[in-house]
């Protein structure tokens, strides 16, 4: 139940969704609510799931890895939908419950993280906590462990999936 | 919806649905979203606009001289600018 009623599946299907709805059933929810809600605004749910989908899927950091952050986003947002979600992907991959949890807790002393990988999980953690402390100095150091390309693929995904997720906690009670 | 989102409420939806409809209301909050998410990351990347304020190609390090050490603070003088050239105008 949300407070902005999803449009019917057939509905959606009517206006070209049919794709969107089934690459979305890959984070694990076949009804594709989101999307679905997204689809009351004509055009928003292509544009707006294809760039999360893209970030999330496609590029070059471990898929693996932008779910632990996309969860620890969603929980950091208070989104009780986008937190229950899990990519299939990613659990196919060998992704567990017990390191997505570490990635919300104490990551940077642990040791099943590499130093590449705290420093993204760091990223996420700061972005929408403390901001200023994502500065020049974190940058450097971030590059002593991923491309500048890599490093706005990880801040797109962060910044479109916290936004979305801290829209779509606002529809449900 | 980026410092009380626990205040958008039913209620807050329903008083909403007197102004705008459900397809608006979905633009609105996707568009909110959008830009919560993302002025926050760019803030974090410090780059400034690439043009000064009459329209001039401008270095980055000139561009933060002009703009000052927060981004964004152009917009507001400019609306502040704009308060104090024409207030009454910019009142009605």
């Amino acid at each position: 139940m949300t407070l902005i009623d999803p449009v019917d599946r057939s509905l959606a299907e009517q206006q070209g969704l049919a794709s969107r709805l089934d690459s979305f059933t890959g984070l694990g929810d076949e009804s594709a609510t989101f999307i679905r809600i997204l689809a009351r605004a004509p055009g928003y749910a292509e544009a707006l799931w294809d760039a999360m989908a893209e970030a999330l899927f496609e590029g070059n950091v471990d898929h693996s890895l932008k779910e632990i952050i996309r969860i620890q986003l969603a929980n950091k947002a208070e989104d009780p939908y986008f937190s229950s979600l899990r990519s299939k992907l990613a659990l196919d991959s060998g992704l567990t419950e017990e390191r997505i949890a570490a990635g919300q807790g104490d990551f940077l002393n642990d040791p099943q993280f590499t130093d590449a990988e705290k420093w993204a999980l760091d990223y996420a953690y700061r972005m929408y906590r403390t901001p200023e402390t994502v500065d020049a100095a974190f940058y450097d150091r971030g590059k002593e462990l991923w491309s500048e390309a890599q490093i706005m693929e990880i801040g797109g995904l962060i910044a479109i999936h916290y936004g979305l997720q801290t829209f779509m906690r606002t529809l449900q009670q | 919806m980026q410092f009380e989102p626990g205040s958008i409420d039913a209620a807050f939806y329903d008083r909403l649905r007197e102004h705008y409809t459900e397809e608006e209301i979905v633009e609105l909050g996707a568009f909110i979203g959008f830009n919560v998410g993302y002025h926050t990351f760019f803030r974090t990347l410090d780059f400034y606009p690439m043009f000064s304020p009459d329209g001039v190609l401008v270095s980055q390090e000139e561009s933060r001289r002009i703009y000052g050490d927060t981004p964004g603070s152009h917009l507001r003088s400019e609306v502040q600018d704009a308060l104090a050239e024409t207030p009454h105008e910019a009142a009605n």
